[in-house]
């Protein structure tokens, strides 16, 4: 249901000021705390396109761009609604001051969650502007026919979008009990101009010409520069605090200290730096920051010898006490973001009277969670605090969280003028909410043919969604007692057998935690994949046939993209020489992304290292709106593969966080690629599926069972050193 | 101080004489296309040229490049619009995905063509190593690069 008030809200914004707006059932949930988890469905959500005098479609974003383009296949679907080309939409980036709450940007949810309601609101407003048409060209409505921009009847008289649009208001709504107009973008039997069509990313121009189109790009007059000390964890207090140096710098204009927060604001981006290292800070931790701790904390065996772990996912006729074929222990290394904008926000506060007493530019996967928890900060009313979402230079999970916005604020707050806040290279990783390390234990029992009767399968791992500060601190202990979304990410195997149990627990880890790429997928599939693998192998199978035997004929999609994927590589022969090994895994993120990749590898002897060769990857992508950014994620996810299986491990030690930069965090180089081949499986009759962190569950054990197959060696743990050979 | 960036002069205020070259660019000439990412010269977001050479800004100070040539991704499409062949091949093979480290890799790219007309897989690697991109899209880079430089070879 859309109700006036909506309507009034939409008018309200001056963004239904002039034009036709169609718009699809706009929804006003309650709020969560963190992060915005509103996403439309088929009653509810938010969707805008409008074609404005002129005949000029417009479309707000409905999310945040941070590299998965998403909002380009978004406004292919549009365009394809509206017969036009994807090029003509102007898209709008909103603010929250703009629309109602729109989900934070995550879990390759933009496709699958916004291309259906998307594409209706755009046929809602095709059909009312049809009867509209039909009016002015004298023709029963359904003599008008589609044409290229507008209309037009079978003897060519054309009617434009631009004839049908004037200077009044009109909102053309879909009440939810009426019916779906014709769907254009989900028509299997339609030869369609957008949807399937490789577009270039809107905006592409601006990335190449050095536009500016990121946070720290925006142009302020009067802006001073400011920054504040990170802590190693958010948890830590200050113990002992010195800055008696910072009156000294030229250029400082106020140091600000708030409990445990303590920054400065300068005149000039270099005083910042000067002042900052003249505050002397040491901090109160409730837990080592150790390797050792962390070990500690996520023993399985200990935890699985002393009973159920603390979730149990899955639970049939398990045995206890079967003939392991497989019994092995899988580490994963804590891991983090490292995109390659370090995060950077703008803030500034306006006189009373003012639309916004305080506006933020920031580029953040949940703008709509700032604009709340900077109410909070600050005590201003949520109307009166507006974000200006911007583009993400990277995001992978990473910027969900109210952190440089709030120093942002309150330096801006301190001084009464506008603050930028940019974080170095050193504050981003000391700030960031990294991927856990996690153990995992997984037994496998097999029958005289080698089918599996038992799998078992307990892991610990750090907390993920509900990790300490992504919640408030009274919700903690109630979000707890039910599954972290993130943890049990990837920990249902595709494979069948008699006796299955699957059970996890989730503690809390002496750094802080959050999302990344594939959350949980990643590590959880790196062991089953692993496991399984070892049992091909002794078993003296081909693991590719193996695994799709022992999904029984339950997982169709997956099966097919193994198989697929096995067709690829085998288009490039793999050396008979030593070293040489290829290796294969599948995976399934979220229950509904399927993806199977193959590994080349040569572990080189006389240099001492390991390199991937070349890297397979078949992925079902459900509907493919636009095959060639759905490959750019795929090719994506297969180099962070590299990352996560041989480069990247997040050091800590000494209660603090080691790695500072990318000399002591290895990110891969273009030096480290292999030459790719990737398969994208199109269904146009299901729906988008996503791909911007899928393919990254099956890269790592790929890699890990090619390395098998070179060398012998079962990697155990990640990341792979060629010293563990 | 003066410095001369895509062939127009600048003055540099007094208090910004002890920034480094990145800083002044994007802060306080406005030219915000030169990004600022790891500091240390681990990572080329921030490549410009200098006299022709392509250098990190992060790292050489502003008073270092005084009334030198100072060339920055704004500068490199001609002053009708239409793009370098660099920027035209990224376009053609849709190379950004966050778009944050194309204008250093451009730039880098600008240096190894100049060097190398006819790169190599291994020119590629050596020259584009010190350039990090987190998206992953080196492989789209690198066959931009020999896209690009085959135009450039066929018209010069």
């Amino acid at each position: 249901m859309v109700s006036i008030s909506r309507r009034n809200f939409l008018i309200a914004t001056g963004w239904v000021a002039a034009g036709v707006t169609g718009v699809y059932a706009l929804s006003k949930h309650a709020v969560a705390v963190a992060p915005t988890i509103i996403f439309p469905d088929e009653t509810s959500g938010a969707a805008w396109v409008q074609i404005r005098p002129g005949g000029v479609c417009h479309m707000f974003f409905p999310r945040v761009d941070m590299g998965q383009n998403a909002n380009t296949g978004l406004a292919q679907i549009v365009a394809e609604e509206l017969n036009i080309d994807v090029e003509d939409i102007q898209g709008v980036q909103p603010s929250t001051s703009d629309v109602p709450p729109l989900a934070v940007t995550a879990g390759s949810m933009s496709m699958t969650a916004f291309s259906r309601p998307l594409a209706i609101a755009a046929a809602t407003l095709r059909e009312g502007l049809r009867d509209r048409a039909a009016v002015k060209l004298g023709e029963p409505v359904a003599a008008v026919l589609d044409d290229v921009g507008g209309f037009q009847t079978s003897d060519r008289r054309k009617v434009s979008y631009a004839d049908l649009v004037d200077d009044t208001v009109l909102v053309i709504e879909r009440e939810s009990d009426q019916a779906v107009p014709a769907l254009y973008a989900f028509d299997s039997g339609r030869q369609k101009t957008q949807v399937g069509h490789p577009k270039s990313p809107l905006g592409i121009r601006d990335l190449v010409t050095g536009g500016r189109v990121y946070t720290a790009d925006v142009p302020m007059t009067g802006v001073l520069y400011g920054r504040a000390v990170q802590p190693p964890v958010r948890s830590a207090q200050i113990a002992s605090l010195d800055t008696s140096g910072v009156a000294e710098v030229r250029g400082v204009v106020t140091l600000v200290e708030e409990g445990d927060f303590v920054g400065v604001v300068c005149t000039t981006p270099s005083a910042v730096d000067k002042a900052i290292a003249q505050i002397q800070v040491t901090w109160d931790l409730q837990q080592p920051i150790t390797e050792e701790e962390i070990s500690r904390l996520i023993d399985v065996d200990g935890k699985m010898a002393a009973g159920d772990l603390e979730h149990i996912l899955q639970d049939k006729a398990h045995r206890r006490n079967a003939d392991w074929s497989v019994d092995l222990r899988f580490d994963v290394q804590v891991q983090t973001h490292a995109a390659q904008e370090p995060r950077a926000a703008i803030a500034r506060f306006n006189d009373a009277g003012a639309d916004h007493r305080l506006e933020i530019w920031t580029g953040t996967q949940d703008p709509f969670g700032m604009q709340r928890f900077a109410s909070m900060d600050t005590g201003l009313s949520e109307s009166d605090v507006v974000i200006y979402p911007q583009r993400l230079g990277g995001g992978f999970g990473g910027r969900e969280h109210y952190e440089v916005e709030r120093d942002a604020v309150r330096l801006a707050r301190a001084v009464g003028r506008p603050v930028k806040v940019q974080w170095t290279r050193a504050d981003e990783f000391m700030a960031s909410r990294s991927r856990p390390a996690s153990a995992h234990r997984i037994r496998i029992a097999s029958d005289d043919q080698g089918n599996l009767t038992d799998w078992w399968y307990g892991y610990v791992t750090g907390h993920v969604v509900f990790a300490r500060e992504r919640l408030p601190g009274w919700l903690l202990p109630v979000a707890r007692l039910s599954d972290d979304s993130g943890v049990v990410k990837g920990a249902i195997a595709p494979y069948q057998a008699p006796h299955q149990r699957v059970e996890c627990e989730d503690v809390d880890l002496p750094i802080d935690l959050g999302v990344w790429r594939s959350l949980n997928g990643a590590s959880a599939i790196f062991a089953i994949e692993s496991a399984m693998d070892e049992l091909a192998v002794l078993q003296g199978k081909e693991p590719v046939a193996f695994k799709i035997a022992q999904m029984q004929g339950e997982q169709p999609r997956l099966a097919h993209c193994l198989a697929t994927v096995r067709k690829l590589s085998a288009k490039r022969r793999l050396p008979e020489a030593a070293g040489y090994g290829r290796g294969f895994a599948c995976g399934i993120y979220d229950g509904r992304c399927f993806v199977a990749v193959s590994a080349d590898v040569f572990v080189d002897e006389v240099n001492q290292q390991i390199n991937v060769l070349h890297l397979c990857c078949a992925q079902d992508v459900g509907m493919a709106v636009n095959p060639d950014q759905l490959r750019a994620q795929i090719e994506s996810n297969l180099v962070w593969s590299i990352g996560m299986a041989l480069l990247e491990r997040f050091e800590v030690a000494d209660n603090t966080i080691q790695s500072s930069n990318f000399d002591n965090y290895t990110i891969p180089r273009m030096r480290n690629m292999p030459t790719l081949d990737i398969d994208i499986i199109d269904q146009p009759n299901l729906p988008p599926t996503g791909a911007g962190e899928v393919a990254l569950v099956a890269g790592p054990p790929a890699i890990a069972n090619a390395i098998r197959d070179a060398s012998g060696f079962r990697a155990l743990s990640l990341p792979i050193r060629f010293a563990d050979i | 101080m003066k410095v001369r960036v895509n062939e127009v002069e600048h003055h540099v205020a007094a208090d910004w004489r002890d920034e480094t070259l990145l800083t002044v660019l994007r802060e306080h000439l406005g030219l915000a296309g030169t990004k600022f990412s790891c500091g240390i010269g681990q990572c080329g977001a921030c490549v410009v040229h200098v006299d022709g050479s392509a250098i990190n800004s992060c790292l050489i100070s502003i008073a270092d490049v005084e009334n030198k040539n100072i060339l920055t991704i704004e500068g490199l499409a001609s002053g009708d619009g239409s793009l370098h062949p660099l920027q035209q091949a990224w376009i053609d093979e849709n190379v950004p995905q966050c778009g944050f480290c194309q204008s250093g890799q451009i730039m880098q790219a600008l240096a190894l063509v100049g060097d190398k007309p006819d790169p190599t897989d291994a020119d590629i690697d050596s020259v584009m190593s010190g350039n990090l991109c987190r998206c992953g899209t080196y492989d789209r880079i690198r066959k931009s690069i020999k896209k690009a430089a085959l135009v450039m070879r066929s018209t010069s």
